[in-house]
């Protein structure tokens, strides 16, 4: 009842609305119905008058023959000029197209004599038997259709021509213009029929294609058999008429009506939208005014209604919009998000704005979908769980703890969400409240992670400890026990030796400890920078070879190293961290494979992300003892070793992998590791290098050699040293054997087309390397250089090679670099005829040189003094920088060498020592080399060094290798002084 | 439109021709002649027997060279070039005869005594534009204009036009009771229009002299573009029907005879050769009224399109080339050749060929408005097929008529370009090629 209350003024206003259309439907009707009788009516008096016209028309025409044949009668020459200038004056006025003095015979002429013949059909008859006036239809030569009004005549002769009867003719165009009307548009036609159908005269523009309207009618209009009996009956009494009927599509009022001659009927033709256009025209005008004035009153009278209920509506939505404008004001400013849905349809009636905030879920999303939450959430999948839902009684409430995650930061959140269930103005409503318990959780995380850190710490230290206590009395157990055993045998030179040899590798050992653990301590607290200059790709592999090949051999393992593709030989890079990455892995690799094992170090290049880098992918591979999988996810954690017999077995700290992962996210690369216990491990870096530009060793091949032969049973190589040639400018040959390989520099000595350069693997099946060189050699000559190309250490073979014919090794994996190493010399022996210089540092680069040493410790200072001593070389020392600097200012030019500087030094440090030496007025003060000598071997302690104008940098405790190399790199430029000696 | 228009039949008689063509010189005493003509040409019935007419009356043999159709222009302009030009000379008067330099190379048969015995349409179509006569016509004869179905205009109460506008009337009434009025096939059927073309040159030779010198164009002359508006007025209010770009030719007898279309634009002899009254009309339903197109008010017909024998006027053997055609020219020789076919008379003594009925009604209506090949034969330039090709780009909505006019153009001075005629540019690849 109630709701029937809400709806009775629709309802109302339905019946009031429906009553008016049914009236005016009637009314319209009626309307209608008498203006159609009126447009009809006044159809039949438009056309009632056109006939009346015509009728008056068609008697005026057979008056005017009346007094032309009373004229002719009276005349009293027929053939005189009289008649003729009457019939000009009568043509002049009524305005025909032609006079006719027509015979009995059907012969007519016009008054200028011209003899013709006219067919009036069965009129001649009305005309010449029963003398009665006619009008008939005529064509004339030439196609012209005229209208000939005929009439009896007084026989009589004119020009020699006997007639009986006149006639006058009117153009058929000329004529239908007197029966056209202006009214209906121009839409009407009309028409001078016969009662057969047959047309006389048609209002049609341009003529008439009807040729019997009757027959037109009965094929095209829906006119009935009983309306055609009606109308065909109403055309022979001469009965006027009017019907209604469809031609074609359209339809048409057909009005006819007898003219009162003969059997003629003047036939109209209207479209119906046009006889009542006018009328039409007023009745739609009728309805408009009608139609605005009942809107009118209606809107007067709904108007009020509509205010009122629009104003209360509005109201309630301002109200609304407060309240939700305040709601999200105060959401805004808070971390809880507050939805409410509609229980029926789960459709969002509210939801605050802040979800865009905290969940990154644009309103208008979530406004469509509330399901689009789905997509933030980490541990609910169905947000709003409707079978959940509709547990929940109503006016009860339930909640779920709930992850989400932000759409764009991907920030994660928690929530409590609690659902309540209620009834708002009698509809079924969810409210859901998010409560925001983020700070509460990552509290409870924070205090869990610290908990679980300073357990881990606690136990790392303490494994750390228990380590470290373990690793470091092992070596210092060894250096302090054999120390001992070197003081009681110290008369025994093999045992002396023996423990020399032995504290000397617990020493390494030691310091490879301490080493690891520095930079472990460097990485970890953020100090450690790279110090990236270029360098040669090939030069830091052949370094990695030389440094792991023996190791790799003392364990009869294979150590192959592959370069796929043809990366760039000169990257931008830190070479020392790079080096320390790969000795890492492949020392590793080394030392946990087994005797006889595999081991295959991969180079390969990736596509990099622009143009001015090179990305490189580092593979070591190994056939080894392999590792758990649980032992993977911490492999690059310190102090992690996998528990195993056979690792217990093998020294290491544990820092290795764990310094490696630094240096490579230091790098910004990626490591990964895939391993299988008992089948080995593969470690894959992946780093990123900027690339220097060009040095022009492109033009150097291009210049020299123009075609060269590669020989390599291994297809791949080939196709490397091609792509890597070809890019240089070198046509490479290639042939996968060495029997190919004979054979196609003889052909090719044959054609007088030698090969520039030909390149032969050492180890082919068949005929290798070094038997294909002697073989080239018999049948080609000595003119072509052969070079070898192998992976392996060629000095075993070195001498039977050379005899063979061949000229200089190239090592594998072919770079373009260490190819023109080896082929440079070649060439400038060609050119030159033996006076090519020999490069490289000299045996006993040191013997002769004089050194001042900087060090503070006097106990470091003796060892230096003897290890120089025993290379032959002198050195003066200073006790701290300030006299390093006196000491060289007071020299002579030529003194000394070298200088070895300390950096850590009382008075004044090693790096303000090299300023000064380097700003004083000394002559060598520029060109003196300065080498740090140093405990400090990070990275940014090179730079520093470098930057305070020092040449190079040695690490303690001293490595006379490595002394020797710097030495001989920095002094290669000058020779040893004469008699220098230690002091 | 020749393509269709005559199919080659009675391949018995070109064996016997080929026969006839590779026999050893004659022993008699006249010279052997050569005629040289379309093979399919040369197949046609009456040709046969004119030339075996001949061959048995005189005792002289002909050499006949019949070339394969498609490849009839250039092999007989290469014989020409080459001095192997025939005796005898069979080609149709329109443009592609201006290959062959009539000048040079045809003797004008104006003093012939057989000249009085063509038709009027007959001789008017040899005639060249100074008024000689080019060759005798020996051809199936034809008046082109619109066939309409008598039968359905007269249960319609409705009768021919008379005047364009009475035309343009007819039309629209017949489209608004529901008919199709003219079946216009779009897709390759290239001769409507010419007949429309016909009077604005035939009715005005000056026009035609100035369009051939390339000092005036279609569209300088508005008949063209009242044509071609009519064209695009006529397919907008549906006069052709729905389909008329997808009807070609072999459509148009099923429409005529089914009743789907009222009129179209054709020969008689086509009722005779490709209209097969298998629909609920036949021939005898069918009428003659002029052609309305916009052009003319009166309306127009095409005289027929006649291949003509024409004589060398280098041949070594001129004196028997053109007692040749005197024979062929023989009231006694031309009716036995002509026994049975379907033509209008080219002769004014024809009697033994079959008149079209529909012809011999419109008679009075063909007498006034009749005009002699014009467009397709005189004009410089003209490709039926170009002029279908602008038409169609029009009814397709491509261009309007403006552009239609100008394709007209642009295809005509091209072709006369190519043609090598007086005043009209070489297209740009010959004249770069030297």
């Amino acid at each position: 009842m109630k709701r029937f209350r809400k709806f009775l003024p629709l309802i109302l206003m339905a019946i009031v609305g429906a009553a008016v259309i049914v009236i005016g439907v009637v009314y319209f009707d009626f309307i209608s119905q008498r203006i159609y009788e009126d447009s009809t009516g006044h159809l039949e008096e438009i056309y009632g008058q056109v006939n009346r016209s015509f009728g008056i028309f068609v008697e005026q025409n057979w008056g005017l023959l009346d007094s032309c044949d009373d004229c002719f009668a009276l005349a009293e020459e027929t053939d005189g000029a009289a008649i003729g200038e009457f019939i000009a004056d009568k043509k002049d006025y009524w305005g025909f197209s032609e006079f006719y003095f027509l015979s009995h015979d059907g012969s007519c002429m016009t008054p200028s004599g011209e003899k013709s013949s006219m067919d009036l059909g069965e009129a001649w008859d009305l005309l010449i038997d029963r003398q009665e006036p006619i009008m008939t239809g005529q064509t004339l030569p030439g196609g012209k259709e005229v209208t000939v009004f005929a009439a009896p005549a007084r026989p009589g002769t004119y020009k020699d021509f006997s007639f009986d009867a006149i006639a006058v003719s009117y153009t058929n165009a000329d004529l239908a213009a007197s029966l056209e009307v202006d009214a209906f548009s121009g839409q009407a036609k009309c028409f001078v029929i016969h009662n057969d159908g047959s047309v006389l005269l048609s209002t049609q523009t341009g003529g008439s294609v009807f040729g019997n309207y009757l027959t037109y009618l009965k094929a095209v209009s829906d006119m009935d058999a009983a309306g055609f009996e009606k109308m065909q009956s109403d055309w022979r009494g001469s009965v006027s008429g009017l019907v209604q009927c469809k031609l074609g599509d359209v339809s048409h009022c057909i009005l006819y009506q007898p003219v009162g001659y003969q059997d003629y009927i003047l036939l109209s033709v209207v479209p119906e939208s046009a006889v009542s256009a006018g009328f039409l025209s007023v009745q739609q005008t009728t309805i408009g005014v009608l139609a605005v004035i009942f809107l009118l009153i209606g809107a007067m009278a709904v108007a009020p209604i509509i205010l009122r209920t629009r104003q209360r509506s509005r109201m309630d939505r301002m109200e609304l919009r407060y309240r939700e404008r305040m709601f999200d004001v105060l959401s805004s400013s808070v971390d809880d998000i507050f939805l409410m849905l509609n229980a029926a349809n789960h459709r969002v009636d509210y939801i605050s704005p802040n979800i865009q905030r905290l969940l990154g879920i644009p309103v208008e999303e979530a406004r469509k979908n509330i399901r689009v939450m789905e997509k933030c959430a980490v541990n609910y999948n169905v947000v709003i769980p409707k079978d959940e839902l509709a547990a929940i009684p109503l006016n009860g409430n339930k909640y779920w703890e709930c992850e989400y995650m932000h759409q764009s930061t991907g920030e994660r959140r928690w929530y409590r969400m609690t659902v309540y269930h209620m009834s708002i103005q009698e509809v079924e409503k969810y409210i859901i409240v998010l409560s925001d318990r983020t700070v509460e959780q990552q509290m409870n995380q924070k205090l869990q992670e610290a908990l679980d850190a300073a357990q881990s710490a606690n136990e790392a230290k303490s494994n750390f400890l228990s380590n470290m206590s373990h690793d470091i009395r092992t070596p210092m157990n060894a250096i302090v026990g054999f120390s001992v055993l070197l003081e009681k045998d110290a008369g025994d030179p093999e045992k002396v030796r023996e423990y020399t040899r032995k504290i000397t590798a617990s020493s390494h050992h030691l310091l490879s400890l301490i080493n690891d653990v520095l930079d472990m301590s460097k990485i970890e607290s953020g100090k450690t920078s790279l110090n990236v200059d270029r360098f040669s790709l090939p030069e830091l592999l052949d370094e990695l070879n030389i440094i792991l090949l023996p190791q790799a051999k003392a364990k009869e393992q294979s150590l192959t190293t592959h370069v796929q593709g043809a990366p760039p030989e000169q990257i931008m890079g830190d070479k020392l961290r790079l080096n320390q990455i790969l000795i890492n892995l492949l020392s590793n690799a080394i030392k946990y494979t087994p005797e006889g094992g595999k081991i295959d170090f991969v180079v390969s290049e990736l596509p990099a992300a622009a143009p001015q880098y090179v990305k490189l992918r580092f593979t070591v591979r190994d056939n080894g003892i392999g590792m758990s999988e649980d032992f993977q996810k911490t492999v690059f954690d310190p102090f992690s070793r996998e528990i195993s017999s056979v690792t217990n077995k093998i020294q290491g700290t544990g820092l290795g992998m764990a310094i490696t992962k630094n240096l490579v996210d230091l790098m910004g690369g990626i490591i990964q590791v895939e391993s299988q216990p008992g089948q080995g491990s593969t470690f894959t870096v992946e780093l990123s290098f900027v690339l220097p530009e060009q040095d022009g060793s492109e033009d150097w091949f291009r210049q020299r050699i123009g075609r060269m032969l590669v020989a390599d049973d291994e297809e791949d190589i080939c196709l490397d040293v091609r792509k890597i040639m070809g890019d240089a400018g070198v046509d490479v040959s290639f042939v996968t054997d060495g029997a190919a390989a004979v054979e196609s520099a003889v052909a090719a000595h044959s054609r007088g087309e030698d090969y520039h350069v030909i390149l032969l693997d050492w180890k082919m099946p068949g005929v290798d390397g070094v038997e294909a060189a002697r073989m080239i050699r018999q049948r080609v000559g000595e003119s072509v250089p052969i070079l070898v190309l192998t992976s392996y250490d060629w000095a075993e073979i070195e001498e039977e090679a050379r005899r063979a014919g061949i000229n200089a090794f190239v090592p594998k994996p072919f770079f373009a670099s260490t190819f023109m190493q080896a082929i440079k010399p070649l060439f400038a022996e060609q050119s030159e005829r033996h006076d090519a210089p020999a490069e490289g540092p000299a045996p006993g680069v040191m013997s002769g040189r004089l050194f001042l040493v900087a060090e503070d410790n006097e106990m470091n200072a003796e060892i230096l003094t003897e290890l120089l001593a025993m290379e032959g070389a002198g050195c003066e020392v200073a006790v701290n920088g300030r006299q390093a600097v006196d000491m060289f200012a007071a020299s002579e030019p030529g003194h000394y060498d070298m200088i070895l500087m300390d950096v850590q030094m009382p008075v004044m440090n090693g790096y303000e020592a090299t300023r000064e030496i380097r700003a004083c007025g000394h002559p060598e003060a520029r060109t003196i080399p300065i080498v740090a000598m140093t405990a400090n071997t990070f990275a940014e302690d090179v730079r520093n060094a470098l930057d305070a104008g020092m040449d190079g940098h040695l690490g303690k405790p001293v490595d006379m290798e490595a002394v020797r190399e710097l030495v001989g790199r920095l002094l290669n430029r000058t020779p040893p002084r004469e008699g220098g000696d230690a002091t | 439109m020749n393509a269709r228009r005559f199919m080659a039949w009675l391949p018995a008689l070109a064996a016997a021709l080929l026969l006839t063509a590779c026999s050893g010189p004659s022993d008699q005493d006249g010279a052997t002649l050569s005629v040289m003509g379309k093979k399919s040409d040369l197949n046609k019935s009456y040709m046969t027997s004119i030339l075996e007419q001949y061959e048995q009356a005189t005792g002289n043999e002909l050499r006949v060279i019949a070339y394969e159709d498609a490849e009839y222009e250039t092999s007989a302009e290469r014989d020409f070039a080459n001095g192997d030009a025939p005796d005898v000379f069979l080609h149709f008067h329109n443009a592609d005869l201006d290959r062959f330099d009539a000048d040079e190379n045809f003797y004008y048969l104006n003093d012939e005594s057989w000249v009085s015995d063509l038709t009027d349409s007959a001789l008017a179509y040899c005639e060249d534009t100074d008024g000689n006569v080019m060759g005798l016509p020996f051809w199936e004869n034809s008046v082109s204009g619109c066939y309409y179905n008598k039968t359905i205009l007269d249960s319609l109460g409705m009768r021919p036009a008379t005047t364009q506008a009475e035309f343009d009337m007819l039309c629209q009434t017949l489209t608004d009771i529901g008919y199709t009025p003219i079946c216009w096939p779009a897709d390759g059927c290239t001769w409507m229009f010419q007949f429309a073309m016909d009077p604005i040159f035939a009715d005005d030779p000056a026009l035609l002299e100035r369009l051939n010198k390339n000092e005036i164009t279609y569209a300088d002359i508005p008949a063209v573009t009242d044509m071609v508006q009519w064209i695009a007025d006529a397919a907008e209010k549906g006069w052709f029907g729905r389909d008329y770009m997808s009807i070609g030719w072999d459509e148009i007898g099923p429409v005529m005879s089914s009743g789907g279309a009222v009129m179209t634009f054709i020969w008689d002899t086509w009722f005779y050769t490709d209209f097969a009254a298998d629909g609920a009309y036949a021939k005898e339903d069918f009428a003659l009224m002029p052609v309305f197109m916009d052009t003319v008010d009166g309306g127009t017909y095409e005289g027929g399109n006649l291949n003509m024998m024409m004589v060398n006027k280098n041949s070594a053997h001129l004196e028997q080339a053109l007692d040749f055609l005197a024979f062929c020219a023989a009231p006694e020789h031309y009716n036995k050749a002509f026994d049975g076919i379907s033509t209008v008379n080219c002769f004014k003594g024809q009697t033994t060929n079959i008149q079209s009925q529909m012809v011999t009604d419109a008679s009075v209506s063909i007498e006034a408005n009749e005009r002699v090949s014009t467009a397709a034969s005189k004009i410089v330039g003209y490709s039926a097929e170009d002029v279908a090709s602008a038409l169609k780009s029009l009814l397709l909505g491509q261009t309007d008529v403006a552009g239609c006019v100008q394709m007209m153009d642009e295809y005509r001075i091209r072709q006369a370009g190519i043609q090598g005629a007086e005043g009209f540019p070489a297209p740009p690849d010959q004249s770069a090629g030297g």
